[in-house]
């Protein structure tokens, strides 16, 4: 099976192969021209030139319903299920069979539960997707795929938001799948993962091909390099250096959403603090209630020195406690509003002069300020922040806190999405703020990542702290055992 | 589940028919007989109908309530089938858009002594129609205006609605009066074009669908627009004083004769202070009073006094500045204001 | 000029171009109507228009404050009715002092708004259930307190009516009402505030994106419950100059159907019933477009009075219809871009 088009704009004449039962790993920077490519296979985009071949036939595809007609399944980085709709429904959802007018439901249910079995989902058709954890409507998308007999699965992203057990489990229903002859495209920032699965890997660069390389040649530094067209001798900035005193104390906290564990932890200043675990661990319900959005039910919350019990962001910012959160669309930044407007906004109190009015060019002296010392990729500050690409836009959301010098910075997910060079300005950034004596504790669910930057790792399973490891204890199993508190576990 | 729902829906509906045919056709026997009376809207012209039903029902022993629909035909129609299913003995109503709630009053007719007031539905099986010829009293207004203006001139007309039958005639029998024709209450002029006569020139009609602010607009726009305009006609109570308003505001009171319909106290005072040449009153207290009376005597089978067409003339009155405080005077004390 | 206007429109997105595009589409009015009746552009008119165009315009000014907040206050034409009502029922018919019912009349819409926002913001109600209770809430009580009569003043307070019917003479031939003068104090003083105040920008934010302005340390609550205050505040003054206006006011219907206009001259006006946009001389020349369109009917389309109300759903519908086009060009132009 084989796939060529070349000359299609934003893609300067690029090709790509993969044979049947094959995993390619599609690689390359935000931008680089991946979801151009992914968009015109299945259909959502038309494409200029070139031309799309399955199996020695130029097939054409001009919307989503021939790329699936053809076998082309895009699952998509954000999943796209009606989440108030049952997995049954979902999985036939507009090819609902019918049994004298009305929906037959009994199909559904047997049909659905054949295609649950083959992705090892063991889940009730009638079960309402949105009470399912990601992990597991992830699998349900691949079974809607296989409900439509795609021959060709293209998965964006698919663990960014899946735990490590959930990756596992991802990855065992991949490599069976492409046993039995399904071919995968799979594009993922991740490059430990593309190591474990790929068979082979295309990398794309500006909208060309950059390389391929085969399943023996498969390693993190090729990869990198064939990415980003350089050498990176020195990924993560962490160097190693001597915390300051304290600066947040937490004491006997309860959080709303487990207020049956009571949280203890510090961080010093110029420390960076990683916190691992399992997806649904409580971390990020952790940093909402330091950040004041989900208010303690009890405990103390001391920052340098003094006690604060934060009832709402603002009297956490008060507080000197800053929080990027993991979902920055919605949460981090106001799409909408210029890149000027998003970053002055956490500070426009403090730099008002009576407290009122707007100060128009302090505001573009700060914003001019961080957009150069994060090295933000925008034509100006009045760009709106959605045109942004993702590791600009997420360079803005912390950015925004720049000015306002906080004491704790809370991250959550601080590299979720972006790509592997501005991944590496974040850590860049990070290890600054360090240095000027900031407190850093950031979630994240890769482990590479803690590995990579933490001087120290707390870890939570559900809604608990199970342990801390020190640089010295800090490798993948040590994580993973008190990630799944099962101190018996490899 | 579904099934359930809908006997109980069935039975529900049924017991409703079942009442209302009970309290509707069985009125006559056991409990005391109640009478209502709806208008068409709220106003001050009701609350003078108001006291006369009040005054009635006094005299004559029985009890009357009186209904004032805000929200157009629609709050009327579920007011009437209100007072039927109450087992109102018989009903008085100015109706708001006769011709098509025929039918309804038709239903409403079958189920209690129906009878029409203020404006009338002809077409209706209405047993009677209290009130004064929309026509006549249209052109009674009409002759007001002739007498403002010898010379002739042009005018405007400015009305809340035209949909009802008595704003309607009301109009037109100004219009033909001004014009000089002949007395034919079925001639109908187009609002929104000019009509020209030898004197005079009616320039044409605007409603407000009785939003206050707009009706005051209408006359601002109407000086605007014809600003050497001879005379201006306001056919609902609160068109005049607004008409007033718009004058005033112009700098033009006394420059532009206003001819008015109903008494409102604004109308009133502009007839004494002379920035009103007149205006024809109906007589709103009768249309309560006789009401009453008249159902009262359908409903114990007396001579009800209409005759043949069902119709019982309650007259218009031209008031002027000769006759105004005298009239001012009565109402007052009708009112119980003084 | 037209740095002045930035400033009072503010950096907003497409915020000028809109303004632009909806005072084309007010001149062509203009245009048609003074070719087929010259006494359109007489100064008589015109002096109407700018008083109609005031008077509504302090209630769009308002509402696009909740609208700009992702709210919606359809209480507006029920406020008009219970201050428009109530201050000259007190005066009159209850022989209240005249300070002291104006200062009901300005505080009691204030507090009401204050209620709206409480209400929004703390029990998390729909600001359309809230606000629709509230339309039938305040004109009931009103029609309750009054027993349905009509109030007016008669031919008294002529010295506070000069506030609705007064003019200001110019040279120009033209005198200024001065309610104009009142509304061009209100829309300055609304125009500093959203867009040259921190409060004014922490709103454009919560209205694009609550959460994220949440998370930025903004007090949205707050500024949610100061938004329905402006609306229903500035709605209990225009129900006063209404009726030192129009001088009398029947519960029944004053202000029946207002807190459309207001929201449809919002709308017209670039204000984004989606939240975070919208500008204050948008909504003043959106009042003015549907006012002129009255207008026009009167003036140059005497025989289709009637259709007056389909003329304006039309029209407000073209200009939301021309500029969501006028958006997606813009979006392809910017896409095609970015292509090369």
């Amino acid at each position: 099976m084989g796939k060529s088009f070349p000359g299609v704009r934003a893609l300067k004449d690029v090709d790509l192969h993969i044979r049947k039962g094959e995993v390619l790993a599609l690689l390359g920077e935000n931008g680089a021209g991946k979801s151009t490519l992914m968009k015109i296979l299945s259909g959502v985009q038309p494409r200029d030139e070139g031309d799309i071949l399955i199996e020695g036939e130029n097939v054409a595809i001009r919307g989503v319903q021939d790329a699936l007609e053809h076998g082309i399944s895009l699952i998509h980085q954000e999943l796209n299920m009606a989440t108030n709709l049952s997995v049954g429904a979902n999985i036939f959802l507009g090819r609902e069979p019918k049994k004298r007018g009305l929906i037959d439901e009994t199909t559904i249910f047997t049909d659905s539960k054949a295609y649950l079995n083959r992705v090892g989902l063991d889940v009730d058709p009638q079960t309402v997707v949105g009470d399912l954890p990601i992990g597991r409507q992830q699998l349900v998308e691949i079974a809607k795929a296989l409900s439509v007999k795609a021959r060709i699965l293209i998965m964006d992203e698919p663990t960014s938001s899946l735990s490590q057990n959930e990756t596992n489990t991802l990855f065992q229903v991949i490599k069976d799948l492409s046993s039995r002859g399904v071919s995968i495209i799979y594009i993922s920032h991740r490059l430990g993962e593309v190591e474990e699965l790929a068979d082979r890997v295309t990398v794309l660069r500006d909208g060309e091909n950059a390389g391929d390389l085969l399943h023996s040649k498969i390693n993190h530094d090729a990869m990198v390099r064939l990415m980003v067209g350089r050498d990176i001798s020195q990924f993560y900035a962490r160097t190693i250096h001597e915390p300051g005193n304290g600066v947040l104390e937490v004491r006997n906290l309860r959080t709303p959403e487990h207020p049956e564990h009571e949280l203890n932890f510090s961080l010093k200043a110029g420390e960076i603090v990683g916190m691992a675990g399992l997806v649904g661990a409580g971390r990020t319900e952790l940093l909402g209630t330091l950040f004041g959005v989900t208010p303690a039910v009890n405990g103390e919350i001391t920052v340098c020195g003094e006690a604060t019990a934060p009832q709402s962001p603002e009297e956490a910012i008060k507080a000197g406690i800053a929080l990027v959160p993991e979902d920055r669309k919605q949460q981090g930044l106001i799409l909408e509003m210029t890149v000027r407007e998003n970053l002055g906004l956490a500070s426009l109190k403090q730099e008002s002069p009576k407290g009122l009015f707007l100060n128009d060019s302090r505001e573009g002296e700060i914003t001019q300020k961080i957009i150069q010392k994060m090295s933000v990729k925008t034509p100006s500050d009045r760009q709106v922040v959605q045109y942004l690409s993702g590791g600009n836009q997420q360079k803005v959301a912390l950015g925004k806190w720049l000015a306002m010098e906080p004491k704790v910075l809370l991250l959550d997910e601080p590299t979720r999405g972006i790509d592997v060079g501005a991944k590496q300005e974040i850590y860049g950034l990070m290890e600054d703020l360090a240095k000027r004596g900031i407190a850093i504790l950031f979630v994240s669910s890769e482990i590479e990542e803690v590995l990579g930057m933490s001087d120290r790792t707390l870890v939570m399973h559900e809604g608990r702290i199970t342990g801390e490891l020190s640089r010295d204890e800090l490798n993948e199993e040590s994580i993973m055992q008190l990630a799944t508190d099962n101190p018996n576990a490899a | 589940m579904k099934v359930s729902y809908n006997l109980c829906l069935i039975s529900a509906l049924a017991a409703f028919t079942f009442g209302l045919a009970s309290c509707g056709g069985g009125s006559s026997g056991g409990h005391k007989a109640t009478y209502a009376f709806v208008s068409n809207g709220v106003d001050p012209f009701w609350t003078i109908a108001e006291s006369g039903v009040k005054a009635a029902a006094a005299d004559l022993g029985v009890h009357a309530d009186v209904l004032m629909p805000a929200a157009g035909a629609v709050e009327q129609k579920s007011m009437l089938e209100d007072l039927l299913t109450r087992g109102t003995t018989g009903i008085a109503v100015s109706p708001i858009d006769s011709a098509n709630q025929t039918d309804f009053l038709n239903m409403v007719a079958e189920n209690t002594i129906l009878i029409t007031q203020d404006s009338d539905a002809p077409d209706s099986n209405r047993l009677v129609y209290i009130g004064m010829d929309n026509y006549d009293a249209g052109r009674a207004c009409g002759a007001l205006v002739k007498e403002a203006l010898p010379e002739g001139g042009s005018v405007m007309i400015l009305v809340g609605r035209m949909e009802q039958d008595n704003a309607r005639r009301r109009r037109q029998g100004v219009i033909d009066e001004v014009l000089g024709r002949s007395h034919d209450p079925t001639r109908f002029d187009a609002p929104g074009s000019p009509v020209v006569g030898e004197d005079f020139t009616i320039l044409g009609t605007l409603t407000d669908q009785f939003d206050r602010a707009k009706a005051k607009a209408n006359a601002e726009d109407t000086l605007a627009r014809n600003p050497d305009i001879s005379a201006m006609v306001g056919l609902f109570a609160y068109n005049p004083p607004l008409i007033l308003e718009a004058l005033e505001q112009a700098g033009k009171l006394n420059e532009v004769k206003v001819i008015a319909f109903d008494e409102a106290d604004r109308t009133l005072q502009g007839i004494i202070d002379g920035t009103i040449h007149g205006t024809v009153v109906q007589n709103p207290y009768m249309y309560g009073y006789k009401s009453i009376e008249v159902l009262k005597a359908i409903h114990e089978g007396r001579d009800h006094g209409a005759g043949d067409d069902g119709f019982i003339n309650i007259d218009a009155r031209q008031i002027r500045k000769d006759n105004v405080e005298e009239f001012w005077a009565d109402l007052k004390k009708k009112l119980g204001k003084e | 000029m037209i740095s002045f206007l930035s400033k009072l429109t503010g950096p907003q997105n497409d915020g000028m171009k809109r303004i632009l595009g909806i005072f084309v589409l007010l001149m062509m009015v203009y245009v048609v109507t003074a070719i087929i009746n010259p006494n359109f552009l007489g100064s008589y008119n015109q002096e109407n228009l700018i008083r109609r165009t005031s008077l509504f315009g302090i209630l769009g000014v308002g509402v696009a404050f909740v609208i700009i907040t992702r709210g919606i206050d359809l209480s507006l034409g029920s406020v008009v009715c219970l201050v428009g009502v109530g201050v000259p029922w007190l005066i009159i018919d209850q022989g209240w002092p005249v300070p002291v019912v104006i200062l009901i009349a300005l505080g009691l819409p204030a507090v009401i708004g204050f209620c709206h926002g409480l209400l929004i913001t703390k029990l998390k109600l729909q600001p359309f259930i809230v606000t629709l209770c509230g339309l039938l809430m305040y004109r009931g009580i009103t029609r309750g307190f009054t027993g349905d009569q009509t109030a007016g003043f008669g031919t008294e307070l002529k010295g506070l009516r000069w506030f609705a019917t007064g003019e200001i003479p110019l040279r120009i031939g033209l005198d200024i009402p001065v309610p104009a003068v009142i509304l061009m104090i209100i829309a300055i003083l609304a125009g500093i505030f959203l867009n040259r105040t921190i409060y004014g920008r922490y709103m454009l934010a919560l209205g694009n994106n609550e959460e994220a302005a949440k998370f930025s340390g903004i007090n949205t609550d707050r500024m949610i419950i100061l938004a329905y205050v402006i609306s229903s505040g500035l709605a209990g003054l225009a129900g006063l100059l209404f009726v030192l206006d129009v001088n009398l006011a029947q519960p029944v219907d004053f202000g029946n159907f207002y807190e459309l206009y207001a929201i449809a001259a919002a709308v017209l006006g670039g204000c984004s019933l989606r939240g975070g946009t919208g500008t204050i001389l948008g909504v003043i020349i959106g009042t003015a477009l549907l006012q002129v369109l009255r207008n026009m009917m009167n003036m140059a389309f005497l025989g289709f009075q009637r259709a007056e109300f389909a003329v304006i759903g039309a029209v407000i519908l073209s200009g939301v219809i021309a500029d969501e086009l006028a958006k997606r060009a813009v979006a392809r132009k910017r896409a095609a871009q970015k292509q090369k």
